[in-house]
């Protein structure tokens, strides 16, 4: 997807909760009010478990 | 980008119960002193102790022992093989590493090798649904594990979030008797060990981000047994509040333990449990056997059976997304750890 978008929108747009999930950047984890760039390799990682 | 609240170095997390962002180092800093409270204010255990740590392969039980042993406690791991397809067969290989890379101690039990069944046949005989028979297995493991390794404490991975989860289930269903018993430690009682959760202070999120900034390996893919059971529900509903008032899990678990729970306390004063005729743990009526040599007996006695034939159709779905094709009807039940 496009970059120029911060982190917590682009999680808004899939339908995900900020939450829930890490968001990690070209291999760090950043904050959700990062700025993505369109060459940013970007992991969304779920933290929620079963118990 | 915003900045870490303690030093003004560009942040890695918001954490909005603290109102705050933190760099990994300070992140870090939060993480153990959470858990150096949790385990001073509720006295679990102590560097003279030997604690016996429940390992799955998760975030949370990895990120346990991380802070276990480099707070200096002396902890050994145990990990239980489940049986439950490619999910446990990863979370072998992934809890196997950890001990290794980091010269740990790790004992393994396996259910099918070492007791004749898996949790996906336990299952399938029981009608129930897998997280009871899974846990009566874990729970009894746990106990024998420490009472024949002699071990002074089990300590599991249970985070705020899954604490919140357990207490809004059972304030659901005002079932006080749990209640009661939902503290994060408990004193070793009639043969069972004494049993502690040092993680009640963390969050899930800060746990995952935990074992990101320490470079843990852990299996980030949800227990394909668990997906879309009771707890799962209850963790939704508590994030939506979270969502719009953040602080509230922590207010509503932790307020429970310090307002409600001496409320509702009282001294448990029951006679010794017989020994199970079957394996001698604590059990109940004299001559009885216990539950999990029961369930050990039932789903020992069928043809093992695959993960897959267990799951309902989303999780079946979600199982296939997260391992593959392949992963269906590979296994014969043998093999899963």
């Amino acid at each position: 997807m496009r970059g120029g978008r911060v982190a917590h929108r682009v999680l808004e747009d899939l339908g995900l909760a900020p939450a829930g999930h890490l968001i990690i950047r070209n291999g760090t984890l950043v904050p959700s009010d990062t700025m993505l760039d369109d060459d940013d390799v970007i992991e969304i990682r779920p933290v929620v478990s079963g118990g | 980008m915003s900045k870490c609240r303690s030093c003004r170095a560009p942040a890695v997390i918001d954490l909005p119960r603290h109102n705050a962002n933190f760099c990994a180092e300070h992140l870090e800093q939060l993480c153990r002193r959470q858990f150096r409270r949790a385990v001073d204010d509720f006295e679990m255990f102590t560097t003279e102790d030997r604690i016996l740590v429940a390992v799955s392969g998760g975030k949370d039980s990895l990120a346990l022992w991380d802070l276990l042993v480099t707070e200096g406690y002396d902890a050994v791991g145990l990990y239980i093989g489940l049986g439950i397809g490619r999910y446990s067969d990863e979370s072998h290989v992934i809890v196997d590493a950890f001990a290794r890379d980091r010269d740990l101690e790790l004992i393994t039990v396996d259910l099918r090798a070492d007791h004749g069944f898996d949790v996906p046949t336990a299952a399938r005989v029981t009608d129930r649904v897998p997280c009871s028979s899974c846990g009566l297995s874990k729970r009894h493991i746990f106990d024998t594990a420490a009472r024949e390794g002699g071990f002074d404490v089990v300590v599991t991975g249970h985070n705020l979030d899954d604490e919140a989860a357990v207490l809004f289930g059972n304030a659901l269903r005002w079932d006080v008797e749990y209640l009661r018993r939902q503290a994060p430690v408990l004193p070793a009682r009639h043969g069972f060990p004494r049993k502690a959760k040092p993680l009640v202070r963390l969050t899930e999120r800060e746990m995952a981000a935990w074992c990101v900034i320490r470079g843990i390996d852990y299996v980030v893919e949800e227990c394909p047994m668990a997906i879309g059971n009771r707890h799962h529900m209850y963790k939704e509903a508590l994030a939506v509040v979270e969502a719009t008032s953040p602080g509230s899990t922590a207010a509503f678990y932790l307020g429970f333990l310090e307002r409600m729970a001496p409320l509702i306390a009282h001294d448990e004063d029951t006679d010794a449990p017989a020994p199970c005729r079957m394996c001698g743990s604590p059990s109940g009526a004299a001559d009885a056997v216990c539950a999990f040599c029961r369930l050990a007996d039932r789903a020992g006695a069928v043809q093992p059976v695959p993960v897959e034939l267990v799951l309902g159709r989303g999780a079946r779905r979600r199982y296939v997304e997260q391992w593959g094709a392949s992963a269906l009807m590979e296994g014969d039940g043998h093999g899963g750890s």
